[in-house]
């Protein structure tokens, strides 16, 4: 299967299933990638949102009412004369993708493939510049002090017939109705009870929310699609669930107006879809943002080919068939090299690392759990060679991972505070100083592990066998699974098994466990589960259904945008997502959400979080080990995707230079 | 008399081998874990929920609850009334997701057949004329070469050289294109050649085999002292005996091959056939589809061995069937 | 003294000789037992005592070493404690090994053992065989095949990862220097030339594509081995029994082939595989489960017309056996058939096995279909990942269908009779 990519999101209370599930940074719904097809990681988030990663699903903006001729008040001349400062409508946008799509229905769809489909033909309410900018699109967000929300929504938004102008009302109802109702949508989780939504004026709603959140939007909670009410009435009151996923105006998108750059033409379940300019596209009327939205798009149509055979894609690529493809590490020089593409190499913010489970049933080669000891994981730290790990796997794409977030977040701590801490370069690695900060460890175990010359032995004398699960059928994780293994081997002596597994039953049988709750003592103080989970299913003696070591299924999210959001990993003992039953051992990370929740400046802010990444760099809770980039090959004609995090934000700016 | 009781009873058979496979197929999948109760009952814990309770309302919402032999005779029913249900994976009707993956499917595999049906045979014989002769080494070269190269081997090869280097074929399917028109056969040319000189050679080889032992009996020599034409000769005298074990094999071995092969071509030229769409099915635990799909391919198997049968006693005058 | 005369065969006592319950083993058999029946006594002390984490040869030695003192000292004094030690603490056999095994043991004494012991018969077979080049070159390929797979890893290596020399090119050859992790050999004008470190080159891992194949040699022969084994038992004795039965015997039995048949194999393995893991003695197990039915039905369809024959009726009016016609009889007659379907069958179980690798499904074993669906993304820059195991595996076949083509004719004496009269008239 492919990469199950676990990515948690949102405040301290209710987790949302959109948090939960939600994917990169910008875009739209996405999800536990369940299957994305193929080798998950080497086409990336890259290839099906042509190149973006999501971004583009927000990036649609308006432009003035220009028409065809790209003349700017709809007159004929213009754009035809080639004297006009906007570039010609021309060609198609081409892009493939590496797996079919579920569904094309915007209120049930998880999936980013098919969200970047959708993105296509209907526009979300907002997405973000490569400033970490709130951008506008169907509505504006304004806040005093967080705690009420006002949406201003645009007033020259319309359904196709016979649904008529998009108001406030659509919005409301959709979010009552829906999000809140017996039904299950996409986004039914972030409108949990407890936010009060109502509608102001014809173009006017607020959500009134039960903690002042003042980066809610950095949430995606309130990124929505436009839904005609006229449509989703017959199911309300039916409360017919299924039939409203089956309902084929949703399904073909038929509803969508002038709210999407391309109106969707086909839809081919093994093929892919198809679409063709849509040219009363609102954002052309933007009084605001890039000046090309005011003729956008610039192509005549789009088509998304579902190609399943990476060799295929990359064939397209290379042949011109397509106009933006994934390209995988070993192959990037390859593209650089070729004029005919041009390569994007994206960092992005998603790691990959190497869980150690700390509960009961982890550390199965020996009494004892020496994952545990801080001191051990910094020395399992040190042995692994990231220099060469990502030079060997990644070919050098890739940056290492030392704390929980990338090194272009704005709230990376500074080089002093974190310089003690990068495990695995030079100067702290190697077999040798691994083993001296494995000793350290060794002390604090109340069993008697030693060191046999270089080989790490239990009490009875005998070596350690481990076993380290990777998702099977993902050649990336695969092979950086087994350069953990040797390195493993190299420093401690210890035999670690490399397995293929698949994501779902290891999510199922080996991550998650049934919540049962409880209390244990942490740092001399008593703590409760009262709130246990699956993947914080209690103390460390809660334990899954099947023991297990180490492993890689899954990446996470860091949140480089908003990170308070990772106070789900690692908000105490008791947060939401640690399944590998992490206590903080130095520090008190509860204290310093706490900090930055309440701080009063942007400065204050930072400094909490220096201080959290700093102290998490120090105490490895997972063994970081790099974050992979992006890589993406365009038609050197493109203009328009640029290397940054929020590519595709401005994707109906894009246009063909010939 | 004796033929048609037979046929009819050979049908009915057909008709309850399909009833049990699809029932087995439907129990295998009722016992393999669906990853969709689990991704609800994850959900609900995060929303503070009762998971137990998620699961209840997930299992309800896919007719999940009810028990098993329930859910089995609504399929039952499901299925003789031609409402397979509605794919999960594909947001479409069951039937129309099958319709629509045939008609591409059809479009190779048809040519296909009918090429190695004519081909094989027709070779096969030639060579067991020429036996030891160099022509008889050369074309059973030829096709054994084509049988023993893998498939999506081959494949991937062809589509390299032809789609990538010299640009006379796309590299992958384009499904908008007219079915009678020459860029629908362009598109076709590599899937089909690479089929074809895969399923060639077994044909070939047992035409070979089985002819070689009448080429040289004395029924051949007879006519050839009665002066008849050779062609003739080969056509008639020697053909239909050889259809005997010939059939036999032929249906066996392009069933066996209908679905892998045709998997593996789909997925490296992009053809959205049903070998690719019931592969997509399983991988994403599409219930209904996969059901729909095991439907299909069992009735064509069931009645190829059904046809298979009836020519072989229908060529084959020794064998009665009057006693059975 | 009167000369005796022989017995005339309306003198025979059919009936003394059909009561006949003394079981009567033939040579071949009883080898056959011996050897076979410590092996599974092996498996089963391996199934039950041995603890997932320690290997079979380390219960072994702790064994000997505890209890059996003075055997290991024997051991020891005559040289061979040595060789055992050899095998490694590693040596971990698979239930598939196990089978294998047996399986091997079955070939080498009722084929291999029953040729040696009817040289005539085998000359005259060879006389045959040898008339048909091709086919011997093959028999010489697979013989190889054969070697390099039973002790090719023994004194090869596993292929290990070494991700730093990924993509290195074979020893001739050479690769854009951009694509390669790091060069071993010396880098021409921008290309990384190869090195003998590893003769066929590597993966993008840096496994070593020689080891791979040496390996996978062993694994294509496991499959090759248990499977058939497994399907001609199966499908030849319901074929043979089947049709000469006749009756509703016959309509059962076939209709019961039918269900196998039909069976969506595919599905069930893609089903089984996602839920319990993909593994190489699973794969064996469902394909030798459901693969059966087109064996039994073409054999069917030869014995049919066999059974038809006269000497077959002549046999039962003799007042044979059941049990002994279809044995001595029928089977031996179709044995050709079931040749030619042998030939078929081993190629197609092992392109089976690279068509699931290639799809991601198959086990983690280092075989050539693994091989060529990790080499398949690299084909434009570094052929020689999917070049090496897709022409071995290309070759093997081949050879499989020559040889087995050569066998069909030197087993049927009827159309090489008559093809040689013909040769003399030409």
């Amino acid at each position: 299967m492919s990469r199950d990519i676990d990515r948690t999101n949102g405040p301290a209370n209710a987790l949302s299933r959109r948090q939960w599930l939600a994917m990169l940074g910008v875009g739209s719904a996405t999800a536990l990638a369940g299957c994305l097809g193929g080798d998950g990681d080497d086409e990336g988030n890259g290839g099906e949102n042509g190149g973006t990663n999501g971004g583009e699903n927000g990036g649609e903006n308006g432009g003035t009412n220009g028409g065809e001729n790209g003349g700017t008040n709809g007159g004929e001349n213009g754009g035809e004369n080639g004297q006009s400062q906007f570039p010609a409508v021309s060609g198609r946008y081409r892009t493939n993708s590496s797996a079919s799509f579920e569904t094309l229905n915007p209120v049930y769809n998880t999936e980013s493939g098919a969200g970047t489909a959708i993105g296509r033909a209907l526009d979300q309410g907002y997405t973000f510049t490569p400033d970490n900018e709130v951008f506008p699109l169907l509505y504006d967000l304004s806040t005093d002090s967080g705690e009420v929300w006002v949406f201003d929504v645009r007033e020259d938004l319309q359904f196709s017939d016979p649904y008529g102008q998009v108001t406030a009302q659509d919005f409301v109802y959709y979010i009552q109705e829906i999000h809140k109702g017996p039904f299950n949508s996409a986004n039914s989780s972030e409108w949990g009870e407890d936010i009060n939504v109502v509608q102001n004026s014809e173009f006017e709603f607020q959500a009134e929310l039960p903690n002042p959140q003042l980066l809610w939007p950095e949430t995606f909670a309130p990124l929505e699609y436009p839904v005609p009410q006229g449509l989703l009435e017959p199911y309300v009151q039916e409360e017919d669930d299924e039939g409203l996923q089956q309902d084929s105006e949703l399904l073909e998108l038929q509803f969508t107006g002038n709210l999407g750059p391309f109106s969707l033409d086909e839809w081919n379940r093994g093929a892919g879809t198809s679409y063709s300019r849509n040219d009363d596209y609102y954002i052309q009327n933007l009084d605001y943002g890039p000046d090309l939205f005011a003729e956008a798009p610039y192509f005549e149509g789009a088509d998304i080919e579902v190609v399943t055979s990476q060799t295929s894609r990359l064939n397209q690529l290379s042949t011109g068939e397509v106009d933006a493809s994934a390209i995988p590490a070993p192959r990037f020089q390859e593209f650089q090299d070729n004029p005919n593409v041009s390569v994007r190499q994206i960092p992005q913010p998603f790691n990959s690392l190497t869980a150690l489970n700390m509960r009961d049933n982890g550390w199965t080669g020996g009494p004892g759990n020496l994952f545990r000891y801080k001191e051990f994981r910094q020395a399992m730290a040190i042995a692994v060679n990231k220099t060469e790990l990502i030079n060997g796997v990644l070919r050098g794409l890739g940056a290492p991972h030392f704390t929980w977030q990338p090194r272009f977040s704005a709230f990376y701590p500074p080089e002093d505070r974190i310089e003690e801490f990068k495990f695995g370069v030079e100067p702290l690695v190697g077999p040798e100083m691994a083993r001296q900060r494995a000793r350290e460890a060794l002390d604090r175990s109340e069993f008697d592990y030693r060191f046999d010359g270089d080989t790490l032995v239990r009490p009875d004398g005998n070596t350690i066998n481990l076993t380290h699960y990777h998702s099977a059928g993902q050649e990336t994780e695969r092979l950086t699974c087994e350069f953990v293994a040797q390195e493993m081997d190299e420093a401690f002596g210890i035999n670690v098994n490399v397995e293929a597994i698949d994501g779902t039953q290891y999510s199922q049988n080996y991550w998650s466990a049934s919540p049962q709750g409880g209390t244990d003592t942490v740092r001399g103080e008593e703590v409760t589960w009262e709130n246990p989970a699956p993947t914080n299913p209690g103390p460390r003696s809660v334990t899954s259904d099947n023991a297990w070591d180490m492993s890689n299924v899954f990446g996470l999210n860091t949140f480089p945008r908003n990170p308070l959001t990772n106070s789900a990993f690692f908000d105490g003992v008791t947060s939401f997502y640690n399944p590998v039953g992490y206590y903080p051992e130095d520090f008190d990370p509860a204290s310093l959400f706490q900090q930055a929740r309440e701080a009063t400046s942007r400065e204050a802010f930072n400094q909490a979080m220096y201080d959290l990444f700093a102290n998490i760099a120090r105490e490895q809770p997972y063994l970081m080990l790099y974050f992979q980039d992006d890589l993406t090959g365009y038609n050197p004609n493109l203009v328009g995707p640029i290397e940054d995090f929020a590519n595709g934000w401005n994707f109906p700016a894009w246009y063909f230079d010939e | 008399m004796g033929l048609s009781r037979y046929v009819l009873g050979r049908v009915a058979w057909a008709g309850i081998v399909s009833l049990v496979i699809v029932t087995a197929t439907f129990l295998l999948l009722s016992f393999a874990p669906n990853p969709n109760i689990q991704e609800a009952a994850t959900q609900a814990a995060l929303e503070g929920n009762d998971p137990a309770e998620a699961v209840e309302r997930e299992r309800e919402l896919r007719g999940l609850d009810e028990p098993l032999y329930v859910r089995y005779v609504d399929f039952l029913n499901g299925v003789y009334t031609f409402d397979w249900g509605w794919s999960n994976s594909r947001a479409q009707p069951v039937t129309e997701a099958l319709l629509e993956s045939l008609y591409y499917t059809a479009q190779y595999s048809v040519p296909w057949t009918i090429l190695t049906v004519l081909l094989g045979p027709l070779v096969g014989i030639y060579s067991a004329a020429n036996m030891y002769n160099w022509r008889d080494h050369a074309a059973t070269g030829f096709s054994f070469a084509g049988y023993a190269m893998p498939n999506f081997f081959f494949a991937i090869v062809i589509s390299l050289v032809f789609a990538v280097w010299l640009d006379l074929i796309p590299v992958t399917y384009k499904t908008g294109v007219d079915v009678f028109s020459l860029q629908n056969l362009r598109q076709l040319a590599a899937p089909i050649f690479v089929l074809v000189t895969g399923s060639i050679a077994g044909t070939m080889r047992v035409a070979r085999n089985e002819s070689a032992e009448y080429i040289n009996s004395d029924f051949m020599k007879t006519a050839k002292a009665k002066g008849v034409s050779p062609l003739r000769a080969y056509l008639y005298h020697v053909t239909r005996p050889t259809m005997v074990p010939l059939s036999t094999t032929l249906v066996g071995q392009l069933l066996a091959l209908f679905l892998g092969a045709s998997l593996l071509i789909e997925v490296i030229f992009g053809i959205p056939g049903i070998g690719k769409t019931t592969f997509d099915a399983i991988i994403a635990q599409d219930t209904n589809l996969v059901l729909g799909a095991t439907l299909v391919f069992t009735f064509i198997a069931v009645v190829g061995n059904l046809l298979e049968d009836l020519v072989f006693t229908i060529l084959d005058p020794r064998i009665s069937f009057d006693d059975r | 003294m009167a000369t005796q005369k022989p017995d005339r065969f309306d003198d025979v006592n059919w009936g003394e000789l059909a009561d006949n319950r003394r079981i009567n083993l033939t040579i071949n058999t009883k080898l056959a037992l011996v050897t076979i029946v410590p092996i599974v006594l092996a498996a089963l002390f391996d199934w039950q005592f041995v603890d997932g984490r320690e290997t079979l040869t380390e219960e072994l030695g702790s064994l000997a070493g505890e209890e059996l003192g003075p055997v290991s000292t024997l051991l020891e004094t005559v040289g061979v404690l040595g060789f055992f030690k050899g095998f490694g603490l590693s040596f971990d056999p698979t239930p598939v090994d196990y089978l294998f095994v047996i399986t091997l043991l079955l070939f080498v004494f009722y084929i291999i053992l029953v040729l040696w012991q009817n040289p005539r018969m085998t000359k005259y077979y060879w006389k045959e065989f040898r008339r048909n080049r091709p086919a011997v070159v093959s028999l010489v390929w697979l013989g190889i095949l054969a070697v390099v797979g039973l002790i090719g890893p023994f004194f090869y290596p596993k292929p290990e990862q070494n991700v730093l020399h990924g993509h290195q090119p074979p020893a001739f050859w050479e690769i854009d220097n951009a694509n390669a992790a790091t060069c071993l050999g010396e880098v021409q004008g921008g290309m990384c030339q190869g090195t003998w470190e590893y003769p066929l080159g590597t993966t993008r891992a840096g496994r070593d594509v020689l080891g791979f194949i040496i390996h996978g040699a062993t694994i294509s022969l496991q499959i090759a081995f248990i499977v058939t084994f497994l399907v001609v038992v199966l499908g030849v004795s319901f074929g043979t029994i089947s049709a000469y039965a006749g009756g509703w015997v016959d309509e059962l039995m076939m209709r019961f082939t039918d269900i196998v048949l039909s069976f969506p194999t595919l599905i069930l393995f893609l089903l089984v595989t996602y839920i319990y893991g993909s593994s190489l003695g699973l794969f064996i197990i469902i394909f030798a489960a459901f693969g059966w039915g087109g064996t039994a039905r073409y054999v069917r369809s030869k014995a049919l017309s066999v059974s038809e024959e006269e000497f077959i009726k002549a046999t039962r009016i003799s007042g044979a056996s059941v049990r002994r016609t279809v044995a001595r009889h029928v089977m031996p007659n179709t044995a050709s058939s079931i040749i030619t379907q042998i030939t078929l069958l081993t190629p197609g179980f092992l392109i089976f096995e690279a068509q699931l690798a290639f799809l991601q499904l198959g086990a983690d074993v280092p075989s050539w279909g693994q091989l060529i669906a990790t080499g398949e993304t690299d084909i434009e820059f570094a052929p020689w990942i999917v070049l090496a195991p897709g022409i071995v595996l290309f070759l093997t076949i081949l050879a499989f269908n020559f040889v087995g083509d050569a066998i069909l004719d030197a087993l049927n004496p009827e159309a090489e009779a008559e093809a040689d009269r013909a040769e003399a008239d030409a």
